[in-house]
C-alpha cells in the first residue's frame, strides 16, 4: 500500500479550469457566418449569385439598352440570329440584340423584386409585431385584413396602372399597397404562437418592456423564419412583376422587363428557342440561388446549429 | 409565533375566473386568504389544475383577480398600481419558473438571460459592475462566469433552472415564487435545487411561495404548508403540524399517496380517495377557521365539532405514546 502511495501521486482535477477551456467566448453573428460559411456549395451558389446581380445592374450601364431602339429594325439578315461572338445571346424578331436586353431587363426586375420585398417586409414586420402582440389592435386590424384579402389584387393593380400609368414607381407603389399586409399577417401569426411562452412572461416578470420583449425574445426567434419568408418573396415578386408585365399592367414599352420578354418571345418558342429560353433560365437562376442562400442563412442564424 | 412575525405578502378573498366574458366563467381559485411571513417558505401543495400556479401568476400580475385584493408589504399590489409601485413592485418579487427550458430566451446567450432586469432597472453603475454582478450571480448558483456567453439549450436542465435562479436572485428580491421549480428536473439533480434554494434563502434572507405537488419535497423545504384543492384552500398548518395531525379529508388522502421506500409501510397502506361529490354538505357553509393557532382548516360548524374530537383524540394518543 505504501509502495503505491509513493509511486502515485493524486493529480489534482480542476473543473473550473476545464470548464473555461471547453467554453470559449463566443459571438452570434460571428458563429452565424461561421455556419453559413461551411455550407460550400451555398457559398459558391452565393458567389455566383453575386457576380449574376452586379453584372446586372453594372452591364446596362454601358450597353445603355433602350427597348424603343430597335435600328436594325429593316433589315431582315439582322434577325433571329443565333449566339455568336457578335451577339452571344443572338438577337430577336425586330434585330435587338438579346445579351443587352436580358440583363436590362433583369436589372429591372431585381430592383423591383428586391424593392418590394424590402418595402413589403419592413412594414409588414413592424405592423405584424404589434398585430401580434397587442389583443386591441388585432380586434380592427383582422378586419382591415378581411377587407384587404377580399379584394382581388388584379382587378386593384389594373384600377391602379390606370390611374397611376405604367412605370417603375407605379409598378412598386402596386406591388407593396396591400402586399405588406400579407407579410403583417403572417408575422401577426408567428408572433402569436410565441407569445405566450413562458420565457416572455420570464422577461415581463423581469420588468422588460414591451418593446424589449419583441425586438429581443420574439423577433430573434422569428429570424430564420423571416429569411425564409424573404427567400420566397423575393423571386416571387420578380415573378410577379413578370406576370404583371405579361398583362400589360407592369412596366411599358419603355422599360426592358424579362416578363415583357418572356411574354413576347414565347411564340418563338420552337422555332428560335434561344429568344425565349435565355430570359426564363436567368429568371430561374436568380430565383433559384436566392432561396438557396435565404435557405441557408436562416439555417445558420438558429443557435441550435451553431458549434 | 405568527404573531410576532411580519407579514410580508397577503392574499385577501382572492377569486380568479377565466373567460370571464364566455357563457362559462370558470372559477380557477375561490376565495383565497393566506399570508405569507418574513424569512419563511410558504408552500402551496395541491394536485395538478387545483389553481396553485393561478395564484402564483396571480402574485406575479400576470393573471389578473376578479374579486379580492394582495398585500405586499401593507401596500395594496393588485389591480391598477403606480408606475413607482409597479416598478417596486417587480424588483421585490420575482419568480422561478416551472420549465427550465421554456423559460429561458433560447436566442440570447446566459449573459443577456441573466442581466435582463439589471438592464430593466439599470441596477448597475457601468459595464464592468454589470459584468461583475452577473458573474457573482453565476457563482452564487453554482454556475462558472464563463458559461456565460452560452446559449441555454447547452445547458443541463438543472444547469438552466440554475440560470433561472441567476436572474430572480440579481434582483435582489425580497419575496421569490417558485412555480414548481423542480418537477421538471430529473430526480437526481432535485436535491441540488433544493439545497441551492435553501443556502440563497439563508444567504439572502429570503421569503418563498414554493408551490408543489410533492409533499415529500415540500415537507423538506417548507415552514408552513397551504393545501389547495379545486380552486379552495382546503388546509393551513406549519409543515410538522400539517403532517401529524391532517384534519382535512383531502389533505389525508393527499399525504396517503406520499410513497415511503419501505416496503413494510407500503405495502399494508390504503390510498384513500378524496371524491368531493361524496361529501356530506348538510349544514351551513363551510369556511377556513382556526382550530389550533395558526392551523386553519376548511369546514362548517359540525365538521368542525368531527376534526376537534378527532384532533383531540390524535393528542392523547402522542401523549400516551410518550
Amino acid at each position: 500500500m505504501s509502495e503505491k502511495n509513493d509511486l502515485f501521486t493524486l493529480a489534482e482535477f480542476d473543473e473550473r479550469e476545464s470548464e473555461h477551456i471547453a467554453a470559449p467566448r463566443y459571438s452570434y453573428w460571428k458563429s452565424v457566418w461561421r455556419t453559413f460559411v461551411s455550407n460550400k456549395f451555398v457559398v459558391a451558389v452565393c458567389i455566383f449569385m453575386i457576380i449574376v446581380v452586379l453584372f446586372a445592374m453594372i452591364q446596362p450601364m454601358f450597353s445603355h439598352y433602350d427597348p424603343m431602339y430597335a435600328p436594325n429594325i429593316n433589315d431582315p439578315s439582322s434577325k433571329f440570329l443565333g449566339p455568336s461572338s457578335e451577339h452571344l445571346f443572338g438577337t430577336d424578331n425586330i434585330g435587338r440584340d438579346l445579351f443587352d436586353a436580358v440583363w436590362a431587363g433583369a436589372r429591372n426586375s431585381l430592383i423591383i423584386g428586391f424593392g418590394c420585398t424590402l418595402i413589403n417586409m419592413i412594414l409588414g414586420i413592424i405592423v405584424g409585431a404589434i398585430w401580434g402582440f397587442s389583443k386591441k389592435v388585432d380586434v380592427w386590424m383582422i378586419e382591415v385584413y378581411n377587407v384587404v384579402s377580399n379584394v382581388p389584387f388584379l382587378l386593384l393593380a389594373m384600377i391602379l396602372s390606370y390611374v397611376l400609368g405604367s412605370g417603375f414607381k407605379s409598378l412598386i407603389f402596386i406591388m407593396c399597397v396591400t402586399n405588406w399586409i400579407y407579410v403583417a399577417y403572417f408575422i401577426r401569426t408567428q408572433v402569436m404562437i410565441i407569445r405566450d411562452r413562458e420565457y416572455n412572461l420570464a422577461s415581463k416578470c423581469l420588468g422588460t418592456s414591451t418593446w424589449t420583449i419583441i425586438t429581443k425574445n420574439i423577433l430573434p426567434y422569428l429570424i430564420s423564419v423571416i429569411m425564409t419568408y424573404i427567400s420566397r418573396e423575393i423571386p416571387s415578386n420578380i415573378s410577379y412583376e413578370v406576370f404583371l408585365s405579361y398583362l400589360g399592367l407592369g412596366l411599358g414599352q419603355q422599360n426592358a422587363s424579362l416578363g415583357r420578354m418572356i411574354s413576347a418571345y414565347t411564340s418563338y418558342m420552337t422555332g428560335y428557342p434561344h429568344l425565349f429560353w435565355i430570359p426564363v433560365s436567368l429568371l430561374a437562376i436568380i430565383s433559384v440561388s436566392l432561396y438557396l442562400v435565404g435557405q441557408a442563412l436562416a439555417d445558420a442564424s438558429d443557435p441550435r446549429t451553431h458549434r | 409565533m405568527s404573531n410576532n412575525k411580519e407579514v410580508l405578502l397577503s392574499v385577501r378573498g382572492v377569486d380568479i375566473s377565466f373567460d370571464k366574458g364566455g357563457k362559462k366563467p370558470f372559477r380557477a381559485v375561490k376565495n383565497a386568504n393566506f399570508d405569507i411571513y418574513r424569512g419563511e417558505t410558504f408552500s402551496l401543495v395541491g394536485e395538478s389544475g387545483s389553481g396553485k400556479t393561478t395564484i402564483g401568476r396571480a402574485i406575479m400580475r400576470i393573471n389578473e383577480l376578479s374579486k379580492g385584493e394582495i398585500y405586499f408589504k401593507g401596500k395594496k399590489i393588485s389591480g391598477k398600481i403606480s408606475k413607482e409601485d409597479d416598478r417596486e413592485v417587480i424588483r421585490s418579487i420575482q419568480m422561478i419558473f416551472q420549465d427550465p427550458a421554456a423559460s429561458l430566451n433560447e436566442r440570447a446567450n446566459i449573459e443577456y438571460c441573466v442581466s435582463e432586469g439589471l438592464y430593466n432597472f439599470h441596477l448597475y453603475k457601468d459595464e464592468k459592475d454589470r459584468i461583475a454582478k452577473v458573474d457573482k450571480a453565476l457563482e452564487d448558483v453554482g454556475l462558472l462566469p464563463e458559461h456565460k456567453s452560452r446559449y441555454p439549450h447547452e445547458f443541463s436542465g438543472g444547469q438552466r433552472q440554475r440560470v433561472g435562479i441567476a436572474r430572480a436572485m440579481i434582483m435582489e428580491p425580497e419575496l421569490i415564487v417558485a412555480d414548481e421549480p423542480i418537477s421538471a428536473l430529473d430526480v437526481s439533480i432535485r436535491a441540488q435545487v433544493l439545497n441551492l434554494m435553501n443556502k440563497l434563502k439563508e444567504e439572502k434572507g429570503l421569503t418563498y411561495l414554493f408551490i408543489a405537488h410533492d409533499l415529500s419535497v415540500v415537507r423538506f423545504i417548507s415552514d408552513r404548508i397551504a393545501v389547495i384543492h379545486l380552486g379552495r384552500i382546503v388546509e393551513i398548518a406549519e409543515t410538522e403540524e400539517l403532517f401529524k395531525h391532517p384534519l382535512h379529508p383531502y389533505t389525508i388522502s393527499l399525504l396517503s399517496a406520499v410513497p415511503m421506500p419501505d416496503p413494510q409501510i407500503e405495502k399494508p397502506k390504503k390510498h384513500v380517495v378524496y371524491d368531493e361529490s361524496k361529501r356530506d354538505h348538510s349544514g351551513e357553509k363551510p369556511i377556513l377557521q382556526e382550530i389550533r393557532p395558526g392551523h386553519l382548516v376548511f369546514a362548517n360548524d359540525r365538521e368542525m365539532k368531527e376534526y376537534e374530537a378527532k384532533l383531540q383524540e390524535m393528542e392523547k394518543l402522542e401523549a400516551s405514546d410518550k
